[in-house]
């Protein structure tokens, strides 16, 4: 759960980036870290603990400081899971203590069985946790849409946005940094208005 | 989901001295209590030769994946890590359900040392926490001062040359 330090008036608030393997969960991680506009030093490093052949062993990581919430230290930290099926343990670590979820599909079609065998395997890591997709806040990323087979985005709303709140979801092609900022801004405007209701229903 | 308490000033203070008081007894280099989520919640000592955000991020992932190594082998006693270095060792330890420590120190400084005087400072640590939890919570942080009608994005894309 977010950190809300009163002593220090600093928010800090976890995102984890979830999906299957190879969907471009670094890659959204990588963009926003060579992009991001911000005050000086307001950037941490991106560190990746990644095997020799880049992918994912543990977990990708960027704290960030955000722009625009004036009067306030407001730190997000994004993480990656890796994707791989066999890494699970390490996903479900990770997803300790998440605030919001930005789930990345790979919009091929022959990638499809993967993303719902991937979304699935949130909701069944989520209730580990005792947390479920109703209390967390997620977006739902489409990316890889500058490849040539890709399924259309409503076949793609059908496979993974048919819960009974349907969730904003972005077209992308991470690669070339579209829909990465507008993935990640939804998110964090998501996660701040929860942290407002929450707040004033306990201060109520 | 149980998590953190909320830390008011008190707490801090109480936090702050409790890690420097062991910075001074063991001389280690720096201590830090980190949320199991990752989250750094206090520092002492030469944190600015440190990139402090992303050792806890760091420590708080390596100790949840020896407490998952220690499931697997049927032993619910892994309280700590440790990693022993050339020019610095670091130490992490189990506070209570949310929180840990985490003691960088330099390497020809005794574990066993850090870990006598550390013995204390987790359960000064943890009793803070206890203090903090029972706490009413009637103060709550007034996030209405984030100005979410803005409709300016949170982060923004650098703009290309």
């Amino acid at each position: 759960m977010a950190i809300i330090n009163q002593a220090t008036k600093e928010l800090q608030v976890k995102i984890v980036y979830y999906g299957p393997a190879l969907g471009g969960k670094t890659t959204n991680l990588v963009q926003v870290h060579d992009h991001v506009q911000t005050a000086q030093g307001n950037k941490g490093k991106l560190v990746s603990l990644a095997t020799s052949s880049d992918r994912t062993l543990f977990f990708d990581f960027l704290p960030i400081e955000a722009l625009a919430i004036k009067g306030f230290k407001t730190k997000f930290q994004l993480y990656t899971v890796p994707g791989q099926v066999i890494y699970n343990t390490t996903r479900q670590l990770v997803l300790r203590g998440v605030d919001g979820l930005v789930f990345v599909a790979d919009s091929q079609y022959d990638k499809m069985e993967e993303n719902v065998k991937s979304f699935a395997n949130l909701e069944e890591n989520l209730k580990t946790l005792n947390l479920s997709l109703n209390d967390i806040p997620y977006v739902l990323q489409y990316n890889k849409r500058d490849l040539p087979n890709v399924a259309p985005v409503e076949y793609m709303d059908f496979l993974l946005n048919n819960r009974e709140v349907e969730v904003p979801s972005f077209t992308a092609s991470a690669n070339k940094c579209e829909g990465v900022f507008e993935t990640l801004n939804m998110i964090t405007r998501i996660l701040l208005h929860k942290f407002i209701s929450d707040s004033n229903r306990k201060a109520a | 989901m149980p998590s953190l308490p909320q830390l008011i000033e008190e707490d801090v203070q109480e936090l702050n001295r409790a890690l420097q008081d062991l910075l001074v007894k063991a001389e280690a280099s720096v201590a830090l209590i980190i949320d199991k989520g990752g989250f750094l919640i206090s520092q002492c000592g030469e944190h600015i030769s440190f990139d402090t955000t992303t050792l806890a991020a760091l420590s708080a992932g390596s100790f949840a994946a020896t407490q998952s190594i220690a499931g697997i082998v049927s032993e619910t006693n892994f309280t700590s890590v440790y990693q022993q270095g050339e020019s610095y060792s670091l130490i992490v330890l189990n506070v209570d359900e949310f929180s840990l420590l985490a003691i960088v120190f330099k390497a020809h400084i005794s574990v066993g040392a850090v870990k006598y005087f550390a013995h204390g400072t987790v359960k000064e640590i943890a009793t803070q926490m206890k203090k903090a939890q029972k706490r009413e919570p009637n103060s709550v942080l007034d996030l209405s001062m984030l100005n979410l009608a803005d409709p300016a994005p949170v982060f923004r894309k650098k703009k290309s040359a």
